[in-house]
């Protein structure tokens, strides 16, 4: 039909949800009918992947969980124009849930507009806030916007934005950079990758308009090479700017100009950090050099540059359009304006949320996420990646800013915010981030490179219940020394983790070391699986998915665990029909 | 440049703009500790040693080689904070430092002699050097190079490969041929007289050992000795068939030679009081030995043909013949034990050791015990005496059997006697030699405490007594022990001496940073790859039969070429770079230690391709000094940071040997290295200057 378009969501998690299958099978039945098909990115929901929206007469229905079979209603639908009820994701209570208490300024377009078009962007108000600045604005006073929004840099550290503009607009140095940090490497985290897949216009913008702002004439957007779709927008998104005259030489008929590219990283985490980025830019081994001089002064190849991440320059458009009075009208303590969570881990509707400063975890947690996706207690939220920390339960009241999160031991970070239940072993995790941060080490600084291998061990020690109480003095003192003698914030945040482990849930640790027992039942040099005889039926499903054959029993007899043999993997629990199998 | 002014921990220092915290600090008379920074060489700040702390900053500690000092700016450079840290940070980069410092061989030795230095000597055929060498820190390598029960060559890495090197016969070849070649040991200078004097009671291996080295110190030296003659127990414990009377005249009447006074036949308690000696001399030494005999504690200990092996062998020293008749029994499973045994074989009869015990279990040397078989002495092992009796030609011995239990708090396994299983050895005499025990009759009147063994309290380390002013060494400290253990205790005891002497405060003999591999048994294979299997030259030995019927000396000792031969096998592990090694110094100095972070360590793993430079990245700490010089010196890139995490490594990259790069061996990597993890290969080092031997050829000590 002609007043029809159908949309599906193609951000990387509606691809590996399947939406690229559904995309495809609705092509050929939508293209000989004439009906607009259109490519979208991740509207957040990513719980819910794949997702198709249509729009029919002005009006546009999100449909999640869409597979073949659905994906054929769907299309029935639109020959017929009545649509099913079902699984409207976002009209439904649960969708109102998740999506009611959010504010999107950088996600707003993302899974509306098709990313890869940039007359969508024009037509969302983008370009806009550039035109307006060069037009209207003297580059000090765009300083000036910025600095009054409250705008605090989103890749974690909180630094005024448009302190950080003036340092670079303020430097010796006829050619400055300007760098977008699109570095994501937290586990857990895809805040950056969904805005660059959604809407990497935006960023762009945020860039132009900071390059205007600054005096930069070159753009460097720092992307890991493992965001392949992000990288192939971003390079269309420049190549259509350029075509537009928004990127290059005298834009917009000025006499502002500005180059930009990508430059693709290898995947070393260390590259996030902003003098490892830049040596990484420059062609070298991305390791992290003393500062001062700051990149204001002295960045890429000497020359002053500016570093924001992917996000920071996400809101700047807004900001510009709107009034800085527009943002930080969103206020709580000292940060402004929203922040974007990658919301994962046992949580019931994981996904990209965009919530304005001051909701609380557990507003997060329990109202938009929906609550364990166990059904089990929530234990804690681990934000901030290997540098952060777990904030436990009891302390979910804590509203998301800055210096509220700061407080708790762990930090805002980038926006990774993982949801950990009963289930989950503290001293695990703990030893999951360490053991990320060792591997990921530049190896420079001798605290960080032998400091985290040696608690990593002492940790590993502890999971495998050779631990002694002494350990956890020496984890502590070995923290200590890590953060305050490392380089960079890789090193000096490593300990982050294992100190507000220690901090919030010290009996986990004393119970793995005094009592050789895993609270959570996932260590398992710790743990023992057993057959409850009373519940067991006698199918013999354990007995065959066991892979090392531990398990013994006649057909319709009791069955044993050999604990000898048992790994430990827990297949047989998840294969049993009767729980019947229990960790001890 | 302008001038600014800053505070270096108090200190007011005017200094160039620009000029870093590590450069102000110089000038403030503080050496801070770096090991990344090198001169020449950008900051790089990758050890994080020489971290100080900006007063009034945010708290952390900064690198001051690579942080800028500015205008008024106050930073505190040493402070128990500063000095923790750098300890950790030593701490950790120690426990992932893989070499040894010092070889094993004499890290094991208690007198710290230089083995792999002497080694080195014999094999360019400078005996009389190594005989010096040793002298610096045991003035008796003669005496010990025949009778040394050996711990240095347990120790022998060697060992992995086939077998250990001949390390105590070494010193005795040395010595030998030193003496061949000038009829007499080589003395060095005592220094200008002091006019501070020292009475030692003893004139044993302590005894004058303490004295030699309290004489070259320029001190007046007096030993009291109740024998005839010196020696100690060297000569009244051990039968001159392993060590001659012309070896320890030789050694002993050297040290007299050099102006020790020695009053024979003078016995403290009985001709004069220790109590006395203390009141004349400025220090005292007691190093009395432990020259009573433990009792068998079984009846009819005391009737005739019953004789401690101690008076025995004495007797023997002495130039006596005890009549022991020709059936002998001999009680005891250590040392003193076998000697008696062999003397007692000497002397035409026919000897059986009781030992309650087995033979794994028995803590004579295992040569000894060997050479006592091959003489015909028999052992009978889990026996023990329990009764003596007399009988018409002798005594009667009743023994019983003894099975293993337990271990006891020694780890052995405690002899159990077997019910019913006593029976009887006629014998002409039973020797007992199943202990000795320090007479402190004699000194007891100076006060000094006795520790509940009866051996004399003293400070471990510097070997002060209770009692300050009076020091003590060897058995009468240790208890029973071994010969190099003594020369060892006394010179540090001497050490400390001196500083009493001196009036300085007694902190004893310092002891330096040692790295270590690890237990011989833990070291990679991968280490003694590539050595070809060569057997130890074999000690010649004179004839069965004159060994059993005199007390000719047994061993006749290598020729020099034998001696090289041996001395070439040395795998010589001590560190090449162990006396300017960076590293080490800084973790004597902050007290560091390396088995603080126990874990993973990194792999044994050299590049020897190159025809001038090596490399052993086990030795390697990651500062990068070596890349930045070719980099930023030489324009070259041939070591780059390698991996990531723990397991980073400065080398080739891609995996290639020094020798497939564009290296030219110019050497810059080598100035810069803090430890040995990139060096010369031997004897490519450009300008090769002279040394003298102290520090060319001597390996490092302890």
């Amino acid at each position: 039909m002609e007043n029809t378009r159908v949309f599906v969501g193609l951000g990387s998690c509606g691809i590996a949800a399947g939406a690229q299958d559904i995309y495809d099978y609705m092509e050929t039945e939508l293209k000989p009918a004439g009906t607009d098909l259109e490519v979208t990115s991740c509207v957040g929901m990513c719980y819910a992947e794949p997702i198709v929206e249509i729009e029919y007469e002005g009006e546009r229905r999100r449909y999640g969980y869409v597979d073949k079979k659905f994906a054929d209603e769907l299309l029935e639908s639109v020959k017929t124009g009545t649509f099913p009820e079902k699984n409207l994701i976002a009209q439904s209570d649960e969708g109102k849930e998740y999506l009611d208490r959010q504010v999107k300024i950088v996600l707003k377009n993302c899974g509306i507009i098709n990313p890869e078009s940039i007359d969508e962007y024009l037509e969302a108000d983008g370009y806009k806030a550039l035109t307006k600045c060069v037009e209207e604005y003297k580059p000090e006073e765009v300083v000036s916007i910025v600095k009054d929004s409250g705008l605090k840099g989103r890749g974690g550290a909180g630094f005024l934005t448009g302190l950080k503009w003036s340092f670079l607009a303020g430097a010796k140095g006829d050619y400055k950079y300007l760098v977008c940090n699109a570095d994501e490497g937290d586990p857990g985290a895809f805040m950056d990758r969904s805005v660059l897949e959604g809407d990497p216009h935006k960023v762009i913008e945020g860039m132009l308009i900071a390059a205007y702002a600054t005096g930069a004439k070159e753009g460097v957007i720092y992307c890991r090479a493992e965001y392949p779709l992000a990288i192939k927008r971003l390079n269309i998104a420049i190549k259509a700017g350029e075509e537009k005259n928004f990127i290059g030489d005298n834009i917009l008929g000025t006499d502002f100009s500005f180059h930009l590219h990508v430059k693709e990283g290898a995947g070393a985490f260390v590259c996030g950090e902003e003098t490892a980025l830049m040596a990484s830019i420059e062609g070298k081994r991305g390791m992290p050099r003393l500062r001062p001089p700051f990149p204001a002064n002295s960045g890429i190849n000497k020359s002053p540059t500016n570093i924001n991440n992917v996000e920071t320059y996400g809101n700047v458009p807004f900001i510009i359009l709107n009034g800085a009075e527009s943002f930080n009208k969103y206020a709580f303590k000292n940060s402004y304006g929203t922040k974007v969570f990658a919301l994962a881990g046992k949580i019931k509707r994981g996904g990209l949320i965009e919530v304005p400063m001051g909701l609380t975890i557990r507003e997060i947690v329990t109202e938009i996420g929906g609550g364990t996706s166990s059904g089990r207690p929530v234990k804690a939220v681990q934000m901030g990646g290997p540098a952060g920390g777990c904030i436990p339960e009891r302390l979910f009241d804590t509203p998301i800013d800055y210096d509220s999160i700061n407080e708790t031991g762990a930090i805002m970070g980038s926006g990774g915010m993982v949801v950990m239940d009963d289930s989950t072993c503290m001293v695990d995790v703990a030893r999951y981030f360490l053991a990320f941060t060792q591997n990921e080490s530049c190896g420079k600084c001798t605290f960080c490179r032998i400091g985290t291998k040696r608690m990593l061990e002492i940790l590993t020690r502890i999971t495998d219940g050779k631990g002694e109480m002494e350990d956890l003095d020496k984890l502590v003192e070995l923290a200590e020394h890590i953060s305050k003698t490392s380089l960079c914030g890789l090193g000096q945040l490593a300990p982050n983790p294992v100190l507000t482990t220690i901090k919030y849930f010290r009996e986990e640790y004393e119970a793995h070391i005094k009592d050789h027992k895993c609270p959570a039942g996932v260590c398992k040099s710790l743990i023992t699986i057993q057959v409850i005889p009373d519940k067991c039926t006698g199918c013999t499903l354990c007995a065959r998915v066991c892979p090392v054959s531990a398990i013994e029993g006649e057909r319709k007899g009791i069955h044993v665990i050999d604990p000898e043999t048992c790994t430990r993997c827990g297949l047989c629990i998840e294969a049993c029909n009767f729980d019947a199998i229990e960790v001890v | 440049m302008a001038l600014i002014n800053v505070k270096i921990n108090g200190t007011d220092v005017e200094i160039e703009e620009g000029s870093t915290i590590l450069e102000a600090s110089k000038i403030a008379g503080y050496e801070v500790p770096t090991l990344c920074h090198a001169e020449g060489l950008e900051p790089f700040t990758s050890c994080f040693l020489c971290v100080v702390k900006i007063d009034g900053g945010r708290g952390n500690l900064v690198p001051s080689c690579a942080t800028k000092v500015t205008d008024g700016m106050s930073v505190t450079v040493e402070s128990d904070e500063i000095n923790e840290s750098r300890r950790m940070n030593l701490n950790l980069l120690l426990s992932d430092h893989s070499g040894d410092c010092v070889a094993p061989c004499t890290v094991a030795c208690p007198s710290s002699i230089d083995i792999q230095g002497f080694l080195a000597l014999v094999r360019e055929g400078r005996e009389s050097d190594a005989a010096k060498l040793i002298r610096e820190t045991a003035p008796i390598p003669g005496a010990l190079g025949r009778i040394c029960p050996r711990p240095c060559e347990t120790a022998c890495r060697r060992n992995r490969v086939e077998e250990s090197i001949s390390i105590c016969y070494m010193k005795r070849h040395i010595s030998d041929t030193e003496i061949k070649e000038f009829g007499e040991v080589q003395l060095p200078e005592p220094a200008s007289d002091t006019n501070k004097s020292v009475a030692i009671i003893g004139a044993g291996p302590a005894g004058m050992t303490a004295a030699y080295f309290l004489r070259l110190q320029g001190h007046s030296v007096t030993v009291f000795e109740a024998h005839a003659k010196s020696g100690g127990m060297l000569r009244y414990g051990i039968p001159y068939y392993r060590l001659t009377d012309q070896t320890l005249k030789d050694e002993f009447d050297a040290i007299e030679k050099l102006g020790v006074e020695v009053k024979y036949n003078t016995v403290i308690g009985r001709d004069m009081t220790a109590k006395h000696l203390e009141a004349d001399y400025d220090a005292l030494v007691i190093a009395i030995g432990a020259q009573g005999a433990s009792s068998m504690r079984v009846e009819g200990e005391d009737l005739p043909g019953v004789y401690s092996g101690i008076d025995y062998l004495g007797q023997i020293g002495d130039g006596g013949d005890p009549d022991i008749g020709n059936k002998v029994v001999v009680v005891g499973g250590g040392n003193t034990a076998i000697d008696v045994a062999r003397t007692a074989v000497r002397k035409g009869a026919d000897v059986t050791v009781l030992y309650r015990r087995t033979r794994a279990e028995m803590p004579a040397s295992s040569f000894e015990i060997d050479e006592a078989l091959h003489e015909g002495v028999k052992i009978d092992f889990l026996a023990a005496p329990v009764k003596v009796e007399q009988s018409a030609n002798g005594v009667v011995v009743r023994t019983i059997r003894m099975e293993l239990g337990e271990p006891d708090a020694s780890g052995r396994r405690r002899p159990m006697p077997v019910e019913g299983s006593e029976f009887a050895i006629e014998a002409s005499a039973v020797i007992s030699a199943i202990g000795q025990k320090v007479v402190t009759d004699g000194i007891i009147d100076t006060g000094v405490g006795l520790t509940r063994w009866g051996t004399i309290v003293a400070d471990p380390h510097t070997f002060m007594t209770d009692r300050p002013g009076i020091f003590t060494c060897g058995d009468c400290q240790t208890g029973a022990d071994i010969a190099v253990r003594a020369v060892g205790n006394a010179r540090k005891a001497a050490y400390s001496v001196n500083q009493f002497l001196n009036g300085d405060e007694v902190t004893g003999e310092p002891e330096q940073f040692n790295s270590t591999m690890g237990a011989l048994e833990d070291i990679s294979e991968e280490v003694f790859k590539g050595y070809e299997k060569k057997p130890k030259v074999e000690m010649p030995l004179i004839g069965d039969k004159e060994r059993v019927t005199t007390f000719v000396e047994i061993e006749t000792g290598f020729s020099r070429d034998k001696a090289k031969e041996e001395a070439e096998r040395c795998l010589e592990c001590g560190c090449e770079a162990a006396n300017e090694c960076k590293l080490r110094i800084y973790s004597t100095e902050y007290g560091a230690d390396q088995s603080y972070f126990a874990g993973d360590i990194r792999d044994f793993q050299n590049d020897h391709t190159h025809a001038t430079i090596k490399m052993e990245v086990n030795k390697c700490i990651n500062c990068g000094a070596c890349v930045r010089a070719c980099a930023e010196i030489k324009g070259f890139n041939v070591l780059a940071y390698v991996g990531r995490g723990f397991g980073t490594r400065m080398v080739s990259p891609f995996g290639r040997s020094l020798v497939d790069t564009i290296c030219d061996g110019c050497g810059e990597c080598v100035t810069v290295c803090p430890t040995a993890g990139i060096m010369y290969q031997k004897g490519a080092k450009p300008e090769k200057v002279e040394e003298p031997i102290k520090e060319a050829q001597k390996g490092a000590v302890k």
